[in-house]
């Protein structure tokens, strides 16, 4: 029998996600494998474009399509999940005693404690806690406080993805990181909610979001884009030189509907 | 619908999921993706709450679920494609049981104002 493989890049924190699913796709295609690369996700579709293939790309950030895939590499994407960033910490975090969602920043910048957030080139999580950093500066009328953030922080290329900086946390090598709350979740972690006014979850809070945005490399090399702050939305979509066209669509089919929603919302996202 | 529909209909009603009436009647206004109607529902003079993404979108999947409303994918011609949510028959029955509802209970505490007042004269 020839075996078919069903290549899947995907956003780091959708790793538990995407291995669920797989249990559950494979029964029914006994002659099927499927080949599972997870990344940051600005990473992934650069990856696509330097000529990577891939039958499905599922992403951190449903902006990614638009900006670097459609339309010479994916044709449609849905968007099926969405999050939002909280203060992921630990039972030694420093500071854990007193650290509220309102005086969060007063503990983050005492000298003894240790946070981080992942690389913001690679990875949305990351550009997301810059976004975050610059509402709460807003939103606390706190001028300055996002440039003594970034200064206080680990050395964001330590920890490329958000799925790599949960791991530090898990391991008690940082008090605390700004991660999607469903990765800090699944780790049993405890975690301090932020405003939703900031933590990137809130439709109703887009045009607030808005005001907040990150510099990047754009898909010219050498050049730069403005991305701005929006509520978190995940997406997938189907590389349009596909092999393995319609089973892409019946896995995404599958990731979409009643079963799928079922298992994101157990790895701690809100289907949508 | 016929009265002993209307009452069973009513004994699942309670103050705590309004925000199923409030999204019924936004879908009866005109069918929209849950992002849009979190958008519409913070506009609106009638939400109860601060609207709560996950809130809106888990009583969504719910009211789906149970028939009120169907929801399709809905192809973006230049964005995403989302899940479009659109008001059943049924959903039309539920509203009009909802609306009945609160007239009553908006008569239960004008009563219990009134009393109130009237003890504090």
């Amino acid at each position: 029998m020839v075996q078919k493989t069903l290549k899947i890049i995907h956003a780091g924190a959708l790793q538990i996600v995407m291995e669920k699913c797989q249990e559950h796709f494979l029964p029914n295609y006994p002659d099927l494998q499927i080949e599972l690369t997870g990344v940051g996700s600005r990473e992934g579709a650069k990856r696509l474009l330097t000529g990577e293939k891939y039958d499905i790309i599922a992403l951190a950030d449903q902006a990614l399509f638009a900006e670097l895939l459609v339309p010479n590499l994916v044709n449609n994407y849905f968007i099926f999940a969405s999050d939002q960033i909280v203060l992921g910490s630990h039972e030694e975090s420093k500071g854990n005693k007193e650290i509220t969602s309102e005086n969060w920043t007063e503990v983050l910048l005492k000298p003894q404690v240790s946070f981080a957030r992942s690389d913001h080139r690679l990875d949305p999580c990351g550009y997301r806690t810059l976004m975050v950093w610059q509402l709460a500066e807003r939103f606390y009328d706190r001028p300055g406080l996002y440039s003594t953030l970034e200064a206080a922080c680990i050395p964001y290329s330590i920890y490329p993805k958000s799925i790599d900086l949960s791991q530090a946390l898990l391991n008690g090598q940082v008090d605390y990181a700004f991660l999607y709350s469903s990765e800090v979740r699944h780790l049993g972690l405890p975690f301090i909610p932020l405003a939703p006014k900031i933590n990137l979850s809130n439709p109703a809070y887009a045009k607030f979001y808005d005001q907040a945005s990150v510099s990047l490399e754009s898909k010219i090399p050498g050049t730069n884009i403005i991305i701005h702050g929006s509520p978190i939305e995940f997406a997938i979509g189907i590389a349009k030189d596909s092999f393995q066209s319609d089973i892409a669509q019946s896995f995404v089919d599958f990731l979409t509907g009643e079963e799928g929603a079922a298992i994101l919302e157990e790895c701690g996202l809100t289907p949508c | 619908m016929d009265n002993e529909k209307v009452k069973e209909l009513e004994l699942t009603l309670s103050m705590e999921r309004f925000i199923q009436a409030e999204l019924l009647l936004l879908l009866k206004q005109k069918p929209s993706h849950g992002y849009e109607l979190i958008q519409r529902l913070d506009d609106s003079e009638f939400k109860s709450a601060e609207v709560d993404a996950a809130t809106v979108y888990r009583n969504l999947r719910r009211m789906d679920k149970e028939g009120m409303i169907k929801s399709q994918w809905e192809v973006g011609e230049s964005g995403p494609g989302r899940r479009l949510y659109k008001l059943t028959t049924q959903g039309e029955e539920y509203l009009i049981v909802w609306t009945q509802y609160i007239v009553r209970q908006k008569i239960k505490l004008e009563n219990f104002l009134e009393a109130y007042l009237r003890f504090n004269q």
